[in-house]
């Protein structure tokens, strides 16, 4: 049976700051460090800068935002694709940014599996790789959109129309910004509309399995219920 | 769609019949002199013996006689930034579009050795429009040289891919006498001076007499270059504020920095633009093409390197258990001797079997190409060595899966798996087709991502956004987020 559509209450509770839907673009640097086995990507990971740590897992995600089945960072998918350890690829995979709010404690976390991995299979650090890994950096800039909202049915509204990249530079970038193992959205949400359950369970969308497109949809599975009450 | 009924009925189809080729306008090149060239012969020049089958004796007589288009049709006008928008959706148009705003009124200059033929005249003539009409005032020019120096530029290209040369104090300095006559001749007010490959790389030694930022773009492969014609060109490519090369493995250790930009294709151009399926039909017509039945195909010019007796083998393999067909389809063998040559060993591998239809086309068939990929089951490009593969990201962009050697740029765009499959024999390439065959939900699966994979990263709207992000950097006017 069809319903008629939930109409926001004339008296929505108004956010005192506004939310600013922002994007971000991104331009990929060539850095100076290739590796053609295992041993080298450890050392390049070692020594590279934060920024291409920050390429390879964080960026990665928005460059590959289609895909929800088996893609988690470079780093992994090279050591699958490249030379052929599934074992260590799986572990890398496993690596959750949402975990970390530093590309230090990130950095540490890579290095400390793979470690790991090297010394119980020794043989595996200097076997050749079939295409070596490139590091890159990305510059970010961050570029505002037109989409502003003082409340939750104007949020949800810009949700609908913002590009897959604000999604990920509110979602999932912005928990080095905050520092914080949450993300813009959540925190809006809690701070300016008292929305403290649809801000949590935002933080449930796993970002792993699902394509941004699928954030966006999740996002206002969770919110549009939310219209009219808040 | 109208406008291709219109067009096919204005294009003139002759089969097995020579035709010269009328100069075709480009939109924007600053200097039009194309030259002439031959209408394809059919393959090999002779007509090829096919088994006894059960084809219907019209595929067989289309085979034997392609119907090939004779004359270039009349170019498009050129896409409206606007144009865009049903293809990348409006956000994203309206994110470029602000990049834009920013950058009004600010003047670039691009400079590069050819007004028409090649890749980089194509992107430019593709780019600078979209880029006018975003209001930032865009030049092109074209340097000029004579005959020694395109011989020196020619050699020095080969060199820098590897070859051998003998780099003399005489072709030094042909090289830089002409860049110096050309750096006379121009002049750079602009805010961004955008150089494109070594030939016109020594123009910058105006920069200390211009206030712009000069970026050097380079199209090639420098990851294996002759020494001398490197170390000849590395102190000017490093008097550059910035360089930008097509995939992280072409590059060299520089001291400025390097960014890197995918090469493109326009999804609205003829060669990608949405087809109807009419049109499609007809092509497959003209060439024979069974459409009821699996149909592999691999685009690229008659050259060793695509590997096309390769994929005639892997074909082989794949045709004892599913009933397919191949397409080889490609230019070259018309002009150039040993494209000539490959060519007839792609014959003779072929051999008697029908169901192997090799097309040796004429450079103006973009729509048709266009038809032959959106009609394939399976795109092949298995390349032994290879730029960047445009075709793969053609194949990528018309969602369909992708079966490709892991060289050059293609695991940039082949995900394992994800986007499409990587192979690096005969024997895989086989297997990866015959998999696909059997498993179609996992070939529409690699297809959407592939679609997806381009969209996001190898078209020119998002070649655009690059350097409209690069122009902010380089003028400062945006600096780069401090999230880490």
């Amino acid at each position: 049976m069809a319903t008629a559509p939930q109409l926001p209450s004339t008296r929505e509770r108004a956010a005192q700051t506004p939310f600013y839907f922002n994007s971000a673009s991104h331009l990929l640097r060539i850095g100076r460090e290739k590796a053609t086995n295992l041993q080298e990507l450890l050392e390049a990971i070692r020594n590279c800068p934060e920024a291409s740590i920050f390429q390879h897992t964080f960026q990665t995600l928005e460059e590959h935002h289609f895909i929800k089945e088996g893609f988690s960072n470079d780093f992994s998918h090279w050591t699958f694709a490249a030379c052929n350890e599934v074992e260590l690829a799986e572990r890398l995979a496993a690596i959750d940014i949402r975990e970390f709010i530093s590309i230090a404690a990130l950095r540490e976390r890579i290095i400390h599996v793979m470690e790991s991995y090297l010394q119980k299979n020794p043989r595996a650090a200097a076997r050749p790789a079939m295409e070596p890994f490139y590091l890159m950096a990305a510059d970010l800039v961050v570029v505002p959109t037109p989409y502003v909202a003082r409340n939750l049915s104007e949020f949800a509204d810009g949700m609908r129309k913002v590009s897959v990249h604000s999604i990920y530079y509110h979602f999932i970038d912005a928990r080095l910004r905050l520092k914080l193992n949450t993300n813009d959205f959540s925190v809006w949400l809690e701070q300016e509309l008292d929305l403290a359950r649809p801000a949590a369970k935002l933080n449930e969308i796993d970002i792993y399995t699902a394509t941004l497109e699928g954030v966006r949809r999740s996002i206002l599975r969770i919110i549009e219920p939310e219209i009219g009450r808040a | 769609m109208a406008k291709n009924k219109e067009l096919e009925q204005s294009r003139t189809i002759v089969a097995e019949e020579n035709g010269s080729r009328p100069e075709a306008k480009t939109p924007v090149a600053p200097e039009e002199t194309p030259a002439k060239e031959p209408a394809p012969q059919p393959p090999g020049g002779k007509e090829r013996r096919f088994r006894q089958t059960d084809l219907p004796a019209h595929f067989i007589e289309r085979r034997k006689h392609p119907r090939i288009q004779t004359e270039p049709p009349p170019p498009p006008a050129p896409p409206r930034f606007a144009d865009y928008g049903p293809i990348i959706g409006q956000p994203e148009l309206d994110e470029i579009a602000f990049l834009a705003k920013l950058l009004q009124g600010k003047t670039v200059k691009m400079v590069n050795s050819t007004a028409v033929g090649g890749g980089v005249a194509e992107i430019l003539n593709r780019l600078i429009p979209l880029m006018n009409e975003l209001q930032i005032p865009t030049k092109w020019e074209v340097i000029t040289g004579g005959n020694d120096f395109y011989e020196v530029t020619k050699g020095f290209h080969n060199a820098l891919h590897g070859g051998e040369y003998n780099l003399t104090q005489t072709i030094k300095d042909i090289f830089l006498s002409y860049n110096e006559q050309n750096r006379q001749r121009m002049q750079f007010p602009e805010d961004v001076v955008i150089i494109h490959d070594p030939q016109p790389a020594g123009l910058v030694r105006s920069k200390k007499d211009a206030n712009g930022k000069w970026i050097w773009r380079c199209h090639i492969d420098l990851s294996n270059p002759h020494s001398d014609v490197w170390n000849f060109l590395k102190p000017m490519v490093e008097q550059y504020d910035a360089t930008i090369f097509s995939s992280p493995a072409f590059t060299r250790q520089l001291s400025v920095p390097q960014y890197l930009f995918y090469p493109s294709i326009d999804p609205l151009s003829e060669k990608n633009k949405e087809l109807e399926e009419s049109f499609i039909n007809k092509v497959c017509d003209d060439f024979g093409i069974d459409r009821s039945r699996p149909i592999l195909t691999q685009i690229s010019r008659f050259d060793r390197l695509k590997d096309p007796v390769g994929v005639i083998e892997a074909y082989k393999l794949v045709k004892k258990y599913v009933d397919c067909q191949l397409v080889l389809a490609g230019g070259g063998a018309t002009d150039d001797p040993e494209g000539a040559v490959v060519l007839q060993e792609v014959m003779d591998a072929a051999g008697d079997d029908p169901d192997v239809i090799i097309l040796n086309l004429p450079p103006w068939s973009a729509l048709e190409i266009n038809a032959l990929q959106r009609a394939s089951t399976i795109i092949i490009q298995k390349s032994l060595k290879e730029g960047f593969g445009l075709t793969v990201t053609e194949g990528l962009w018309k969602e369909k899966p992708v079966v490709a050697g892991a060289v050059g740029g293609i695991p940039t765009q082949v995900i394992h798996k994800l986007t499409g499959v990587l192979v690096h024999s005969v024997e895989g390439c086989a297997y990866q087709i015959r998999y696909l065959l059997t498993h179609p939900e996992f070939a529409v699966q690699l297809g959407k991502n592939g679609k997806e994979h381009a969209k996001e990263n190898f078209l020119i709207t998002v070649n655009l956004k690059r350097w409209l992000l690069l122009f902010q950097l380089m003028l400062g006017m945006a600096r780069p987020s401090k999230t880490i």
